[in-house]
């Protein structure tokens, strides 16, 4: 007896040290995989000039990720000392991770090994091929150099747009989805049938939608015929509209009914254009769908017996849905609103394909510009500078839906 | 219904009824109406698009345009199959490139995914919450932040131009694990306990219990990761560039800048894109909704 005891022990202490090296070995080999090194084919033509590379700039880098995956071994191997003994445990144990293992590696790899990569290059001037040197926060402070020098305002004026983009879209959206949810959640016929139609736009990729749009928006285009056809009915005269080359901007267009001016110089008093207020219309018409189908399953889901009652209490059917279905619905509107802020901020194939970020800027987007940063499209790589303003991107992400959930389920408690 | 059946009782109720029955009618008809228009205004853009890809090139830059074309053009169609860009840039290809990422991602997200979710549904080994929460927190991560890093991974593993740049990847997302859980944890633990008593691993219960029940779901994840690949545009668009690697979607936006003001074409281009999707969207719409509704309800 004595002597098994002895034996399992031993075994177990064999199988934690296997684990804590073989957790270090695959996070390590990832950390070389990202490491801050040079790329380009001279470099990466064999094992050893790589290594070289990572030699000369990746130590640091190596070393912080080797000392959080000593940490995250010693936390796995203690636990497996611990399982070793109980067999029953120590096979799910053994399972349970080898069933993982596949999801483990590629998101070590490709989602957390590239976000420390990404960080540590957001701190230095980086465009892989050559090596990265240190820039400190030089790259954070350019990205709001647009405060004191509007040649350099790119990032402040995408920030501006998206902002613009998500105030206007996540509200219609959300409107309208709740309305066609509910409109889909009456007694009628063909329910199945309209169900289906609705989500269509949805389906299809955002490149189809937007090109066909693009089309529809043409000046001779059939979104101008059918405004002058319409707005002819009541006989006002009305001038086709280069809808995507439009660059006047909401607040200026009514500043300008009324005889005033807001110079260029001022282009954040301007709001959205005309052309990115089109590119919100198409984007609202692919999303509202999406959303429509997620609250009509909520919608489904709640309690029959409160409508009931509440019928027999003499409430109208305005009454119902004030009172019962939107405080019910207070979950999903919260999902809807986050899932929403999130899209919008990140809106990029629209942009990439309907207007390249023009015109005069006003469809610029963050995402946009991390692309055309990254790859060099309108001066040199800069890869950096790009990632410094993912991150950024990302900071502003956070706070939002951070703060929209406190918002949002505030008071929930009562019902 | 009970205030009716009292109103029926009156002389005065009966005639009210009629009334609330003409209103009831015409509530229900405009509601019709309504969802016609709404249905409409969907599927227009469709139409349009549609119908622009059969009118001639002068036809489609016409002003005002016409609704219909004079004589259905079909050989537009033709035209865009047998685009050519040179470097083995085909239609053809495009179209197999597309399906082929699609259906491989597809497979290997329910394979991986259901693995994965095993483990977090079934199976109770330490860390397991850990991991749990890990995944969801990565859900939260913009794509943004990825975009650039992963674009320097894949160039100095060497596989920009290749599949694999968007297979390896795409083989697991927290999203389809997600569903999976959710549904794998909602099979009554009493089918896996007489598999245990009749002494069945892990391996055996995923596979001859578990994996059988999950059909819906596991379709559901199919379905949605075939959708989410065959419509990726900013991946495909970083990772592979030479004409014979194109994905449809790629291929379409250089569409736009070689056709110029042929849209008659571009518009081909855009049907053959959504068609594939479209269809397989009108026939298993339902798991592609009850996916959508999962994801709503249970995040």
């Amino acid at each position: 007896m004595e002597k098994t005891v002895k034996k399992t022990t031993r075994e177990g202490l064999i199988l934690a040290l296997i684990t804590f090296f073989g957790v270090m070995f695959i996070i390590v080999i990832i950390a070389l995989i990202n490491a801050p090194t040079m790329g380009g084919s001279r470099v990466m033509a064999s094992i050893t000039t790589y290594l070289e590379e990572v030699k000369a700039t990746g130590i640091p880098f190596i070393i912080v990720i080797a000392v959080l995956a000593a940490i995250l071994g010693v936390i796995l191997a203690r636990e497996i000392y611990k399982v070793w003994p109980n067999q029953k445990k120590r096979k799910e144990f053994l399972t349970g991770y080898a069933f993982l293992a596949p999801y483990l590696i590629v998101t070590l790899l490709f989602t957390v090994g590239v976000i420390f990569f990404a960080f540590y290059i957001s701190f230095t001037n980086y465009n892989i091929f050559t090596r990265p040197t240190w820039a400190g926060l030089s790259n954070y402070a350019e990205a709001f150099a647009g405060f004191t020098d509007s040649t350099k305002r790119d990032f402040l004026q995408a920030l501006y747009n998206v902002f613009w983009y998500s105030l206007i879209v996540v509200p219609i959206q959300t409107f309208l989805a709740i309305l066609m949810a509910n409109l889909l959640n009456q007694p009628v016929k063909f329910k199945r049938f309209f169900r289906t139609i609705f989500y269509a736009p949805s389906v299809t990729s955002s490149v189809v939608i937007t090109l066909i749009f693009v089309w529809l928006y043409l000046k001779g285009g059939y979104i101008n015929f059918f405004l002058q056809t319409f707005l002819g009915w009541f006989s006002i005269d009305f001038q086709g509209i280069n809808w995507l080359g439009d660059p006047r901007g909401l607040i200026q267009l009514v500043v300008e009914a009324f005889g005033g001016e807001i110079p260029s110089t001022q282009w954040y008093l301007r709001g959205p254009s005309i052309a990115w207020m089109a590119i919100m219309f198409q984007n609202i018409f692919t999303t509202v769908p999406t959303y429509m189908i997620m609250f009509l399953a909520a919608l489904q889901d709640l309690n029959p017996a409160l409508y009931e009652s509440a019928s027999i209490e003499g409430a109208s059917k305005s009454q119902m849905f004030w009172k019962i279905t939107l405080p019910l619905l207070r979950p999903i509107i919260l999902l809807v609103t986050v899932l929403g802020t999130i899209g919008t901020l990140q809106v990029f194939d629209q942009v990439y394909l309907a207007t390249g970020g023009g015109p005069l800027k006003t469809s610029l987007t963050p995402v946009f510009l991390v692309y055309q940063e990254a790859l060099g499209v309108t001066g040199p790589i800069n890869m950096g500078y790009a990632s410094a303003l993912a991150f950024i991107l990302a900071l502003i992400i956070f706070m939002l839906t951070f703060v929209q959930r406190r918002v949002l389920t505030e008071g929930t408690e009562q019902y | 219904m009970k205030a009716n059946a009292l109103k029926k009782t009156t002389t005065s109720g009966k005639q009210k009824q009629t009334g609330y029955k003409t209103k009831n009618a015409i509530k229900t008809t405009l509601h019709y109406i309504l969802l016609i228009i709404i249905g409409f205004v969907m599927f227009l853009p469709f139409i349009m698009a549609f119908l622009g890809t059969v009118k001639t090139d002068q036809e489609i830059m016409a002003f005002p345009p016409k609704f219909f074309p004079e004589v259905w053009h079909w050989k537009n169609w033709s035209r865009v199959w047998n685009t050519d860009l040179g470097q083995g840039g085909t239609f053809p290809r495009w179209l197999f490139n597309t399906a082929f990422l699609a259906v491989t991602v597809a497979v290997a997200q329910a394979i991986f995914g259901s693995m994965a979710a095993y483990a977090f549904a079934r199976l109770k080994f330490a860390g397991r919450d850990l991991v749990f929460n890990f995944m969801l927190a990565t859900m939260m991560i913009p794509g943004a932040v990825t975009l650039i890093p992963a674009y320097v991974l894949m160039t100095k593993l060497q596989l920009i131009n290749s599949y694999w740049s968007l297979i390896l990847p795409g083989i697991v997302g927290a999203g389809s694990i997600f569903m999976l859980t959710q549904f794998f944890k909602s099979i009554p633990n009493e089918l896996e306990e007489a598999a245990v008593i009749d002494g069945a691993t892990h391996t055996q219960i995923f596979r001859m219990v578990i994996l059988p029940l999950s059909r819906p779901i596991i379709l559901t994840v199919l379905i949605l990761q075939f959708q989410g690949m065959w419509n990726a545009f900013l991946t495909p668009l970083l990772y592979l560039n030479s004409p014979d690697k194109y994905v449809l979607n790629v291929a379409l936006s250089i569409f736009q800048q070689q056709y110029k003001t042929q849209w008659n074409l571009t518009l081909v281009g855009a049907m053959f894109n959504a068609i594939p999707v479209l269809i397989i969207f009108f026939i298993f719409s339902r798991y592609y909704l009850e996916g959508v509704a999962y994801t709503g309800i249970k995040g």
